[in-house]
């Protein structure tokens, strides 16, 4: 099927996610997305799928226009999307799974039927040892991939949208997709693979468009490409200039030695000094997400050594990192962050109510001064302490957040991880001063990033992750945007080609 | 997006209590069996007889219960729906049993409609609305039976609901078993019961994957309503009566059939059969405090405590309310080495 | 996930929509209030003295069993299925431990409605079960429990005890309970207010998670909260008891629903976080009303019934209407 967008524009309140995009699908071909976070991927992708209505645009199917208000409308069109993030219940079989909200299958479930195209279809993804009976949650996550895969590809969809499909795999497991990826293209249905790996794109794609900041940056046979332009095209003109000498620091050296957090991340090694900021780089699904979770307490399963100036911290409950001196300050602020109907004066006293009471009486005047104070720390008008937070934007939001957790007594470590999702480029940079004032405070600061100009700007030291694991640590100076790219989109051996 | 993806370590330990009714039944069998012996006596074919009438009053309520469990709800107003199923067949059915019988699920059905479109379409938690419509309920079936047991006219209908057939089994049971097996093979081989898992399970990849989750989700109310009615309906052709008000009684051995069941409580696990199990342990329960002349405090007290204690089994934060105890445990951290996880 | 903010496009649709559903959630709630003044004016005797003195008794008793509710309510919970129990078991340990003296008999009483909610709060707050099914359960416990210690049988006072008269007394003309429940209430309100344990119940009822991740004290504060509605439980049963000079498990009746009923139409929110003990005041007071309504018309049981159960949807229908869409 022939599928074509023009100009789509669509933006989040204040942040542009796309501006005036075009670009043609055609059959048989693989057709690969790049582009660096936020350039505009996940948007068009949801477009695509139905999830998600342009404010602006056309899509149209072998040039008659179409839209989609829900992503059952894209199904019936045609097109199937296998989801970056994982989307299969658990609790059913394989075989269930991948006949789940299929169009067209029978009233009355023959597992016994079913399962010659199961097998078939569990085969192409080389998951042929599997029974079509086994339960999912019994499966390893990059196993479930490999299942929701199966399932994208036994729609027999004109479109298979692929987003991030490699993230959790090992190499086996993808010559498998890629071997079945060209099958499905060379059956004539066309493909959109979306990766951050480069070395994928060029080996299994035809065609490769990039994104950045909204905009297309080029489609380009993938004959016409190499890694470093590829690169080069997705950095665009990042600056590097700004290699910032180290911030002194203030002695308390913070250690994490060898710390799992299951079932993915594995031996990860992390060491800084009270005033210095460190930057874990990595895309979706790299692991740094539940390090810092792992950091907060927040994972009773994690296991590791965590030490800040040589003394213990225990990990395993948020109260006991909190009591050690980490502060956690999650990517999800909604879920695990602010109290969303409450006040903006009540969210930033939240965590220092302790200390703002007596004999477990609020001090209302102590209290109101704090307020005061955080706000004004955080950059937040006095005149919306009484203010709900749900009323506010985004970005004032996340400022609230990070106020809550700003000089607090016996803070030694601040994590935050994605400080600046949905926020616009003003709330950023005054993020961006918080973070940096935190540190020169004193506080070790750990943030993870899937954006480069974040990290690059931030951190004195740059951890990059790849797989659940710590690809290399290096300091600023060392680091390029070209260099960090290259090691958080391919493996370890890909980098040192490259290098 | 933050949520830890569940491993595969952890999927085995909760299919592990797939086995647990399996097992409960058993012990209860041989408690049935040995616990009189210990008294000298021992359970007669009466016994048995008796434990399947006690669990064909009320297992069809807590299949009621379970299938708006498995879809992730929960369902309040099953209590109510088992009066009301007794209160109109009693009244409606002097002449024609199966009139009252299809008269009390229908009214039962189109009440549940209600319930489920509100749960579906504003998206209120299904507690508190099943809440309302319980008291809804209760006060339509005072009305209708005056605030009083109403007598069932056509005496002879219990009697030959309840007549032993093979001295285990009446009527009553046999049709109750049917139904279970009805409603065990919708959920094991239809896509019906298959999707009404999935939500249970996880709605947000239901909903991805192409699932229509409304209509389902208000057919799962519909169908936990006409359960419960036809539940009612049955006890009260045997009794000869309808009452309106029961109190807790048959809601808690519901709940506790259902998770001695299998089925958990956050959703997407457990069938019919696991139900059928569990609610035949408690009826088997029962049959024992009766056999041994129990005080009703005693029986009280033990079922109680049963719930609680499935409660806090099938509690989600137990293993990491029991892991940070643990870690809290440990005053000298030199002592302490990391605990490596072998996965 | 990108979150959007208030968008350019999306106000629009906000505004229609939003201000549709909104406009229903307004107009059935004008409907139920016209039916209201409609059924009080027109109600024979509904607004003598005589009869607003019977509802404020009423609203005394519920009213104290709903600011326990609404603690629960607020510390995101939803609601407990057996404070009438524990009112009954408060009014049997009240009137059996008078044999030991008033103020040993109060503290006694205070102590166990306190200690078997507080469990129950114990279990929900530690490992998250649920509240729906804890309570259930605690609530066959302890009738079990209560059976057992008194047989079965009816509590009376030791004879001529005459120190709890001043329970059942009217100063001014207005029974006992009232005077409880308006000084049961301050003290709530300023508990709930002006103390840190306050303050988290509130944060921790509008976003556990949140709450947890931030290291409030969970397990404490929800605890805390069902401590203070077992207190409030057995406050209510005390008084019920020395006002019916004698106590058995049915006592507490309809309590339960009352007061959630109470707790609900009072405003506050089933999912916890927004509303407040004053507010279930109110609640009770349009609940104690309209079951006095219906029972000077002449209603049955059933009746009353199914209004409060009518009235618990309708709450939380408009409640949901008028709700903002932003996680729709």
């Amino acid at each position: 099927m022939k599928l074509q967008v023009q100009t789509l524009v669509k933006s989040y309140g204040p942040v542009a996610a796309l501006r005036g995009v075009s670009l043609e699908l055609r059959d048989g071909e693989v057709h690969a997305l790049c582009g660096h976070n936020g350039a505009g991927k996940s948007t068009l992708v949801k477009i695509l799928s139905g999830v998600e209505q342009p404010d602006e645009g056309v899509l149209e199917i072998n040039g008659e226009p179409i839209s989609f208000r829900n992503p059952l409308d894209a199904q019936a069109a045609g097109i199937a999307l296998v989801d970056q993030e994982l989307s299969l219940v658990p609790q059913l079989t394989v075989a269930e799974n991948i006949d789940l909200g299929r169009a067209g299958a029978s009233f009355i479930t023959r597992p016994g039927r079913a399962r010659p195209r199961v097998k078939q279809l569990l085969g192409r993804v080389g998951l042929g040892h599997i029974s079509p009976s086994t339960p999912v949650e019994l499966l390893s996550i990059g196993e479930r991939q490999l299942v929701e895969i199966a399932r994208g590809l036994g729609r027999e969809a004109g479109l298979l949208i692929l987003d991030e499909p490699t993230a959790t795999l090992s190499d086996t497991e993808i010559a498998f997709v890629f071997n079945a990826v060209r099958d499905v293209a060379a059956e004539g249905a066309s493909i959109v693979f979306v990766s951050h790996r480069l070395g994928e794109v060029l080996s299994l794609c035809n065609v490769v468009t990039v994104l950045r900041d909204g905009e297309l940056v080029a489609t380009k046979p993938i004959a016409e490409v190499d890694r470093p332009t590829l690169i080069e095209m997705m950095v665009g003109s990042v600056v590097d200039a700004d290699t910032s000498e180290l911030r002194p620091s203030s002695g308390k050296i913070v250690t994490v030695s060898s710390l799992q957090v299951p079932p993915r991340v594995t031996g990860v090694d992390l060491q800084l000094e009270g005033g210095q900021i460190m930057g874990i780089a990595g895309q979706v699904g790299c692991g740094a997400s539940e390090v810092l979770r792992a950091l907060g307490g927040l994972v009773p399963q994690a296991a590791g050594d965590v030490s800040i100036a040589g003394k213990k911290v225990r990990i395993n409950t948020p109260r006991g990192a909190l009591a050690s001196g980490v502060s956690y300050i999650s990517g999800d602020r909604k879920g695990d962050g602010l109290f969303l109907n409450r006040s903006v004066s009540d969210n930033l006293i939240a965590t220092r109510l302790g200390d703002l009471s007596q004999a477990g009486i609020m001090q209302p005047r102590a209290a109101a001064r704090t307020a005061k104070e955080l706000a004004e720390v955080a950059g937040i008008d006095p005149s919306r302490l009484r203010s709900a937070v749900v009323e506010l934007s985004g970005g004032n939001q996340q400022k609230v957040f990070l106020g809550r957790c700003l000089d607090r007594k016996g803070t030694e470590l601040l994590i935050l991880d994605e400080p600046t999702r949905g926020v616009d480029v003003g709330g950023r940079a005054e993020i961006h001063n918080l973070i940096r004032r935190a540190a020169a405070a004193g506080h070790a600061v750990i943030f993870a990033s899937t954006e480069l100009t974040e990290i690059l700007d931030l951190s004195d030291i740059i951890v990059t992750m790849f797989g659940g694991q710590v690809v290399s640590t290096r300091q600023r100076s060392e680091v390029t945007a070209a260099s960090a790219l290259a090691e958080i989109t391919h493996r370890d051996s890909d980098a040192k080609a490259v290098a | 997006m933050t949520e830890v993806q569940q491993s595969p370590r952890q999927g085995r330990r909760a299919r592990a209590l797939g086995i647990m009714p399996v097992l409960l039944l058993v012990a209860m069998v041989v408690m049935f069996f040995v616990i009189p012996a210990l008294k000298g006596t021992s359970p007669t074919d009466f016994n048995v007889y008796n434990a399947f009438q006690d669990w064909s009053a009320l297992s069809l309520l807590a299949l009621a219960l379970g299938i708006t469990v498995i879809a992730g709800e929960f369902d309040l107003s099953v209590l109510a729906m088992y009066s009301l199923g007794a209160m109109v067949a009693v009244q409606t059915g002097t002449s024609s049993p199966v009139l009252g019988v299809v008269l009390a699920v229908a009214a039962a059905g189109l009440i549940g409609l209600v319930q489920g479109l509100i749960v579906a379409k504003l998206r209120i938690n299904s507690m508190t609305v099943t809440l309302g419509g319980y008291l809804t309920v209760l006060g339509l079936v005072n009305i209708i039976g005056g605030n009083a047991s109403v007598p069932y006219k056509n005496v002879n209908v219990g009697i030959s609901l309840d007549d032993p057939i093979l001295s285990f089994f009446s009527i009553r049971s046999l049709i109750t078993i049917a139904i279970f097996a009805i409603v065990f093979l919708v959920l094991r081989y239809t896509v019906l019961g298959r999707n009404l898992r999935a939500m249970g399970g996880e709605r947000r990849a239901t909903r991805i994957a192409g699932v229509r989750a409304d209509p389902l989700l208000v057919g799962c109310f519909v169908a936990s309503a006409m359960l419960a009615a036809l539940g009612g309906s049955l006890l009260g052709y045997s009794l000869a009566t309808a009452i309106p008000d029961l109190g807790f009684g048959p809601l808690i051995f519901a709940i506790t059939a259902v998770l001695l069941g299998g089925v958990a409580l956050a959703g997407g696990r457990g069938s019919a059969l696991g139900i059928a199990a569990g609610a035949f342990t408690l009826a088997l329960l029962n049959e024992l405090f009766g056999l041994m002349a129990t005080p009703d405090y005693i029986s009280d007290l033990i079922t109680g405590g049963l719930l609680f204690i499935v409660t806090i089994i099938s509690a989600p934060d137990l293993f990491g309310w029991w892991r940070s105890v643990r870690a809290a445990k440990v005053t000298t951290p030199e002592q302490e080495p990391v605990a490596l996880e072998k996965s | 996930m990108s979150t959007p903010d208030s968008t350019a496009i999306r106000p629009l649709a906000a505004i229609y929509t939003g201000s549709r559903r909104q406009l229903i959630g307004r107009a059935v709630a004008g409907v139920l209030i016209a039916f209201f003044i409609f059924g009080a004016v027109t109600t024979d005797s509904f607004t003598s003295i005589q009869n607003i003195r019977a509802i404020l008794v009423a609203t005394g008793f519920v009213g104290i069993v709903a600011v326990g509710m609404t603690v629960i309510m607020l510390s995101g919970n939803l609601f407990s299925l057996s404070l009438g129990t524990t009112v009954s078991v408060g009014a049997i340990t009240f009137l059996w431990a008078l044999k030991l003296g008033l103020v040993p008999a109060i503290l006694i009483t205070l102590g166990v409605g306190t200690a078997a909610c507080a469990v129950q709060g114990l279990v929900i707050g530690a490992i998250g079960a649920n509240p729906i099914i804890v309570t259930i359960g605690a609530g066959a416990l302890q009738a079990g429990v209560a059976a057992w210690l008194t047989d079965g049988s009816s509590i009376f006072p030791p004879a001529g005890d005459k120190s709890f008269d001043f329970m059942t007394s009217t100063p001014l003309g207005i029974a006992f309970p009232v005077y409880v429940l308006v000084v049961l209430v301050i003290i709530c309100e300023l508990v709930m207010r002006r103390t840190r344990f306050g303050k988290e119940v509130y944060l921790v009822g509008e976003n556990r998670q949140a709450a947890t991740a931030a290291g409030l004290r969970v397990t404490l504060i929800i605890t805390g909260a069902f401590a203070i509605a077992g207190a409030c439980a057995a406050l209510a049963g005390m008084l019920l008891g020395a006002f019916n000079q004698n106590a058995t498990l049915l006592v507490g009746g309809t309590f339960t629903f009352d007061a959630i009923a109470a707790a609900l139409v009072g405003g506050s929110a089933v999912t916890g976080g927004r509303g407040s003990v004053t507010r279930a005041l109110f609640g009770a007071l349009i609940i104690a009303a309209i079951s006095d309504m219906l029972l000077l018309r002449g209603y049955s049981t059933g009746i009353q019934i199914m209004v409060k159960g009518l009235l618990v949807l309708f709450v939380v229908v408009i409640v949901q209407l008028n709700a903002r869409e932003d996680r729709a």
